[in-house]
């Protein structure tokens, strides 16, 4: 008999289940697919949709009319000026990046470098710790200490260095304090978990090569916690770019910056939803703001994963 | 070799604790320009650290430190004019091959044209001149290997630290690179001082070994002396297979030792360094040096159980145990059917040539290769 001519296998009547290959898998996707349709989808949707709505004596009509957004793009730069706040928007966002990212990176590399091992963690956790009070309450606090007769100028009065009082409060200067007060704990989080995951022997290996340590920043730590600076960088911008709370609390509304006394975008929108009854208008706005953030993040997931690709082996 | 030269590398008295531990206990250490000198010890007995601080990356508790001449005891890391090369090659992953094997070069002022050619000149002597655009994660790990060589002599050191630098790899490989590592020592002339728990590669490459136990030096000789002739019982234990028999000294006449053992008389051929009587010592004999007597009679025999038996190709291991309780190993080049031929349990007579033992343990004159003695800048 010949060896290829082999009797053939019956067909496979049933499918043998792998300990990954639970029949539960589906049911296991609701609470999953319940969170993202009731919270996510479901409100985004109606918010795009109320967008393209029209007013009729004062009354919300549904429609499918660009009215909102031709009436936003005639006032870019005038009357209302959604443009300039856009740009204030952008402005402060990405500035405080540049400066809640630097911050966090700072401590980030004292946590590790400088930090015995056995304090880390304790270090860490105290570092985070403003993270679980409110933030509101916090920004009511900064008020209190950044307000011309507060506790800063205050101390700065009684100490006799009235040369050095400070005036931001209600300045996009103010607006940035608290955002980076709110931000500093999880981009701490996000970049400790970055240089930590540096491998120490190639911080050694630099040296040995004749590095100083200086060089071994630049040319080691620097760009091997590129990925982590391109996440919590684009993590803040996003942050700072809903955020209404402080722009508002510390930032007065229409808080002072090099560019002139414009809110930013997202406390103009609460404006506009607040002194009319435009809601169509709002959700436009809305829609705006949205796209806006989410270009950010693809420009954020982009410099990220480019950074990754170049730092992974 | 010039002996107006200096040592390329000297070490004095180097020792180093943490707490308690002694890792590094008062190791000596002088390595001659262009040799090749292997450090072998089990895992933990100060092989890598004493490396450490040679590079600089640990701080010696207690010692002094000398590279081609000039002291280092207090040099950092980043001065001095040794290059290691790292066990798991420590390449850096955000740089191409390039890059890494021009990153010691483009840490001071340079000239660009300059650096290239050295790269280009470094990377075609280990084999990666079509590689230098690749990226770390596309490389083997013999091409990761060659990189990392690359890396450390393209600044041209002093003296060239090697960390277990094959142990990453498979056998096949393994085999080729010392090869390739023993031709680049020799082509280039410069010194290596290799550290590894595997005493084939230690004796295959290197000019001398090393090899410590507990922090300190145990031997320091050509490999051949140290696996014909071992100096201490950890070595005899430690460096290729040994039978290891304890007694004292009953008779000395005509270069040869008569020892008295449990397992009754051994006679050992020794030479010029002779014991007094009756003083302790171990004879050690290599495994495939010691026999099995099928036949009557024969030097030194003394009788044993058969434990266990292995067949390796082309040869045979035997395990024997005597009658008070040593192991004896015994490694022949027979046949399979031969080993099979012997019963598990039987009793066997084994001996081995008076001139094929050596004995360690007694009180010998002054060792001829301590540290050489020699001016030192």
């Amino acid at each position: 008999m010949s060896v290829l001519s082999r009797t053939p296998f019956p067909a496979a009547k049933q499918r043998l289940r792998t300990p990954n290959d639970s029949p539960l898998k589906l049911f296991c996707l609701l609470p999953a697919a319940f969170w993202y349709g009731v919270f996510f989808l479901l409100p985004l949707i109606f918010l795009l949709w109320i967008g393209f709505w029209r007013v009729e004596n004062y009354v919300n009509v549904p429609d499918f009319t660009a009215l909102n957004y031709i009436e936003i793009g005639e006032n870019l730069f005038a009357r209302a000026r959604y443009g300039l706040a856009l740009l204030q928007s952008l402005y402060v966002a990405l500035t405080n990046m540049v400066f809640a990212v630097g911050f966090a990176y700072l401590i980030a590399l004292a946590l590790v470098y400088a930090v015995p091992e056995r304090w880390q963690r304790l270090a860490l956790l105290l570092t985070i710790a403003p993270f679980w009070s409110s933030y509101v309450l916090r920004l009511y606090a900064w008020q209190t200490i950044l307000s011309k007769s507060g506790l800063l100028n205050a101390t700065l009065g009684y100490l006799g260095m009235d040369a050095l009082k400070v005036d931001i409060i209600y300045t996009q200067i103010a607006t940035r304090i608290g955002l980076i007060h709110f931000l500093a704990p999880i981009l701490v989080v996000i970049m400790y978990v970055t240089v930590r995951n540096i491998d120490r022997t190639l911080i050694e290996a630099a040296r040995e090569l004749g590095a100083s340590r200086w060089q071994v920043f630049r040319k080691v730590i620097l760009p091997l916690s590129s990925f982590g600076l391109a996440l919590s960088g684009s993590f803040a911008v996003i942050i700072a770019l809903g955020d209404t709370l402080s722009p508002s609390l510390l930032g007065g509304g229409a808080g002072s910056s090099w560019l002139g006394n414009i809110p930013v975008f997202s406390g103009m929108l609460i404006a506009d939803y607040a002194s009319s009854t435009n809601l169509p208008r709002t959700s436009a706005l809305a829609t705006i703001l949205v796209l806006v953030m989410v270009g950010m993040l693809l420009l954020g997931y982009r410099l990220a994963e480019r950074a990754r690709r170049n730092i992974s082996e | 070799m010039d002996a107006d030269r200096p040592y390329d590398l000297e070490l004095r008295g180097i020792t180093k604790t943490f707490g308690d531990f002694m890792a590094v206990d008062a190791v000596d250490l002088a390595v001659r320009p262009g040799e090749f000198v292997a450090i072998m010890g089990p895992s933990g007995c100060g092989k890598t650290t004493l490396l450490r601080i040679v590079a600089g990356l640990e701080v010696m508790t207690d010692g002094r430190l000398y590279i081609a001449g000039k002291e280092m005891t207090y040099t950092p890391v980043n001065k001095r004019s040794t290059r290691l090369v790292w066990q798991n090659y420590a390449l850096f992953p955000h740089l191409n091959v390039f890059e890494n094997i021009a990153f010691g070069l483009k840490l001071t002022r340079h000239d660009k044209a300059e650096v290239r050619r050295k790269v280009e000149t470094m990377a075609e002597l280990v084999g990666m001149a079509e590689f230098l655009t690749r990226r770390i994660g596309q490389l083997s790990g013999g091409q990761k290997q060659r990189v990392a060589l690359a890396r450390a002599l393209v600044t041209e050191p002093d003296i060239l630290l090697l960390d277990e630098p094959l142990s990453a790899l498979d056998a096949h490989l393994r085999l080729r690179m010392q090869g390739e590592l023993r031709r680049l020592q020799q082509s280039l002339g410069i010194s290596f001082v290799y550290v590894t728990h595997n005493q084939i590669e230690a004796f295959s490459m290197a000019d001398r070994v090393v090899v410590m136990n507990q922090g300190r030096i145990e031997q320091l000789d050509r490999p051949d002396v140290i696996y014909n002739y071992p100096k201490t019982h950890f070595v005899a234990r430690f460096v290729g297979m040994n039978n290891l028999f304890e007694g004292s000294v009953r008779a000395v006449a005509d270069g040869v030792v008569a020892v008295a053992c449990p397992q009754g008389d051994i006679e050992v051929a020794i030479g010029d360094e002779w014991p007094d009587v009756g003083e302790t010592v171990t004879v050690v004999v290599q495994a495939d040096k010691t026999r099995i007597l099928d036949g009557a009679g024969g030097p030194n025999r003394l009788r044993a159980v058969l434990r266990g038996r292995e067949y390796a190709g082309s040869q045979n291991i035997y395990l024997f145990d005597t009658a008070d309780g040593n192991e004896i190993k015994v490694v022949a080049q027979e046949a399979i059917a031969t080993a099979n031929a012997r019963t598990i349990n039987a009793e066997l007579a084994l001996g081995f040539a008076a001139g094929d033992a050596s004995l360690i343990g007694y009180h010998r004159p002054a060792a001829a290769e301590a540290l050489p003695k020699a001016a030192v800048g």
